[in-house]
């Protein structure tokens, strides 16, 4: 089933235009890759997915999003709960100046939950979700700041599981990381898209091949090619992409 | 050097060691032939030596495909060129193992004379010594058409073949004195047949190069 | 070598630097309690010439102008940061609490007694004077809050918004905890010029005590500790051991500005642990 469907997308920053009438699906459960050079709209693209990019004043967005089969940019869109069901985690961990504890209860508890109880049972399971459980449990009330990077970006995983997301967007996160704390986040992510719909940037095409089931590449913000992951990396269909993808631009 | 052209320098370097494998493979495959026709033991001792660079050539394109798979992990088309470089490599050492095997059926028959002139084993050699040459010359242009129609000329040698047993069991009902070298013949024949499989392999895998399709091409 | 020995020169001429203030604070804190804190006696405050009225004159109208100053400043200041869309207007008001926020002190005081003491006809008051105060103080209110909440990470933002909560709660839960350490220091430098003005509080307060003791009537004249120093050591009233008071004041406001410090810091330093959790980075 397809749980996002975008439709001839346009997206200016004032007058320079972005995105290029993108369109493409995506399948529930399933990892998106998407690759292109820096500058291309990758980031672009995946904030127009939770309403984030629409927060800069200049930005003009043209074309449907749909999540669920509703347009995400008609009238009437709730913000807050489209940002519940589409979570994000950004390319350097920024865990709140707060305890592990409260990072991961800010979600619920903005969104209104008060229950003890509750909350310590949430974050348990957003922890434990995110791989990060054995490694905090004895520290949940030190500093966020504390963990390691790579601890750091789980536990923005988990702060995220924890408003009970349906899609993840994740903006190159482990673009900052160490090869082991990357790897973990890559096999975080082949454990969630059991549950979740997923799409990942990231600058590093091999982890695209590694984590993704399908790719997208973006090229000055249009989208060139998207197919299933083990094609477009063994013999993509267009010359562009295969430039890309053997380094030979970008 | 800028990375990407370090890569595309060692690619033509591995291009330029499957070409000179390739070359070296056809030469020991003529000889080989040559060898049995004019029934000259030495000419087959020193093939039987030749075979030993080949494996080396063999070793070194092996390494740098490795190398460039761990230090490049390429994608694409780079990535092709390299996982069927290294195939046709094993191909073509094999290709050199069976004209090994052919030189030592000359040494083999030694001196007795031969049970029938020899016409078919030449047209067979001089079939897949056709196909190697399109192939790689195919293999340097990329051009999977080329390489499709080499595939074809293989439906040739099998007919040729299966012609060959025909004859020589014949030859081998009629005379029990005979059957030795008849054998040893069918062999001979039986390795070229072989040689022109490979060759339908290579072509396999000069497709696989262009458009990363897999095709059998061995039909 | 060379750039090895510039190092070694730079450190210790900063460490000479930071030497040299603790030393000045020292021989200042020496010089003046020393000379001051033999008159802090029961007489000294409640005497005839005491100055308890003045003491409580001092926190009364530092208390009022931060009343007066604390919502607006700290509201134009998180309007600034956080809302304000960057154009024409908005560098407008950044320019104007820019100039306003360097305009001698004095300004402000003959501003006040114009518009408290002779247009509105109130007199030297209380309020007028905290009133004036405020006004001094807003620019670099609104200045200190604008930067505190702006030294905050845009990370923190995205984060919260991206979790669905809205600016308000990003702002209560997350902007202003954080940028807290930054706020009280903006509070204590603005309490402590309040706590030391004298050029606005004369022209607007008055020279005169209650003699009313904690008089909250904030249409009296109240004179400040700072005032009254002034007073007391340009004019000495015949009869008086005018020295000793002025001496025993000076001792006293300085007291007074580090328990008001120490106050504000602390509990802020305590909140920040609990916000923090433990083992603060
Ligand atoms: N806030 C912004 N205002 C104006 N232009 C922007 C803004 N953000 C991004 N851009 C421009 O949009 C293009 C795409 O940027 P981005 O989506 O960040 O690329 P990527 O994530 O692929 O590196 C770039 O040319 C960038 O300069
Ligand atoms: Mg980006």
């Amino acid at each position: 089933m397809d749980k996002i469907v975008v439709n001839k997308l346009d997206l200016f920053y004032g007058d320079q235009q972005a995105l290029n009438n993108i369109g493409i699906a995506m399948k529930e459960r399933s990892v998106t890759a998407l690759i292109g050079p820096s500058g291309c709209g990758k980031s672009t693209f995946l904030r127009t997915l939770n309403r984030m990019q629409d927060l800069i004043p200049s930005v003009k967005i043209m074309g449907q999003v749909k999540i669920d089969g509703q347009d995400i940019y008609a009238a009437g869109t709730d913000v807050v709960l489209l940002r519940k069901k589409v979570g994000m985690v950004f390319q350097n961990p920024n865990p709140f100046p707060k305890s592990v504890f409260e990072n991961v209860a800010y979600g619920p508890r903005i969104h209104g939950e008060t229950d003890k109880k509750k909350l310590s049972e949430i974050v348990e399971t957003s922890l434990k979700d995110a791989a990060l459980w054995n490694e905090v449990k004895d520290r949940l009330h030190e500093s966020a700041l504390g963990l390691s990077g790579g601890q750091q970006q789980r536990l923005c995983i988990a702060r995220l599981l924890a408003v009970g997301p349906e899609i993840l967007l994740m903006d190159e996160p482990t673009s900052a990381l160490d090869p082991i704390s990357t790897m973990k986040i890559e096999e975080l992510i082949s454990e969630l898209k059991d549950k979740y719909t997923i799409i990942i940037v990231t600058h590093n095409m091999h982890q695209a091949s590694r984590v993704s089931d399908r790719t997208a590449f973006f090229l000055s913000g249009d989208l060139i090619e998207e197919d299933v992951t083990s094609v477009l990396f063994t013999r993509p269909a267009k010359k562009k992409t295969e430039d890309y993808i053997s380094g030979r631009f970008g | 050097m800028p990375t990407r052209q370090k890569f595309d320098h060692e690619l033509e370097e591995l291009r330029v060691n499957i070409l000179e494998m390739g070359n070296l493979v056809n030469q020991q495959i003529a000889l080989a032939v040559s060898s049995l026709i004019n029934q000259n033991l030495e000419l087959a001792n020193s093939i039987v030596v030749k075979d030993l660079d080949l494996n080396d050539l063999q070793a070194i394109i092996e390494e740098k495909c490795i190398l460039l798979i761990a230090t490049q992990q390429p994608f694409a088309r780079d990535l092709r060129k390299l996982v069927a470089g290294f195939k046709i490599s094993i191909y073509l050492e094999r290709m050199g193992d069976l004209s090994v095997d052919l030189a030592k059926v000359t040494i083999r028959i030694g001196q007795d004379e031969l049970i029938k002139p020899l016409v078919d084993i030449p047209r067979m050699s001089a079939l897949v010594q056709e196909m190697i040459n399109i192939g790689l010359k195919a293999y340097v242009d990329e051009d999977c058409g080329a390489a499709a129609e080499m595939a074809l000329m293989d439906d040739e040698i099998d007919k040729i073949y299966s012609g060959v047993f025909g004859e020589l069991r014949t030859i081998m009902m009629e005379d029990p004195n005979k059957v030795t070298q008849a054998n040893y013949l069918l062999f001979a024949s039986r390795f070229l047949e072989r040689l022109g499989d490979y060759c339908t392999n290579i072509a396999e895998e000069i497709v696989y190069i262009c458009n990363g399709k897999r095709m059998d091409l061995n039909e | 070598m060379k750039a090895h020995q510039a190092d070694r020169f730079a450190t210790i001429m900063l460490w000479i630097g930071s030497l040299a203030i603790v030393a000045i604070l020292i021989a200042f804190l020496t010089l003046i309690l020393g000379r001051g804190l033999p008159h802090l006696t029961s007489e000294f405050f409640n005497g005839p010439d005491g100055v308890r009225g003045q003491l409580f004159n001092s926190f009364y109208i530092l208390f009022l102008s931060l009343v007066l100053s604390l919502p607006v400043g700290l509201g134009a200041g998180i309007y600034m940061a956080e809302y304000a869309p960057k154009n024409k207007f908005t560098d407008l008001i950044r320019l104007s609490t820019e100039s306003l926020a360097s305009v001698p002190s004095i300004v402000f005081g003959l501003f006040g007694m114009i518009v408290f003491v002779n247009m509105f006809g109130l007199g030297f008051t209380i309020l007028g004077g905290s009133a004036t105060l405020a006004l001094l103080n807003l620019p670099i209110l609104v200045r200190v809050t604008e930067e505190s909440l702006r030294a905050v990470p845009r990370s923190y933002r995205e984060a919260s918004l991206a979790l669905g909560a809205t600016m308000w709660q990003t702002l209560r839960k997350v902007i202003l905890p954080t940028a807290l350490p930054g706020l009280i220091t903006g509070i204590t430098l603005v309490a402590g010029r309040a706590l030391g003005e004298t050029a606005i509080l004369i022209f607007t307060a008055g020279m005169n005590v209650s003699r009313i003791p904690f008089d909250v009537n904030p249409l009296a004249a109240g004179e400040t500790l700072a005032v009254h120093l002034f007073a007391v050591k340009s004019n000495p009233l015949p009869g008086t051991n005018a020295d000793q008071i002025a001496d025993g004041t000076a001792a006293l406001l300085i007291i007074m500005v580090i328990v008001f410090n120490i106050c504000l810091t602390l509990p802020s330093r305590w909140l920040q642990r609990r916000q923090l959790g433990r083992n603060k980075v």
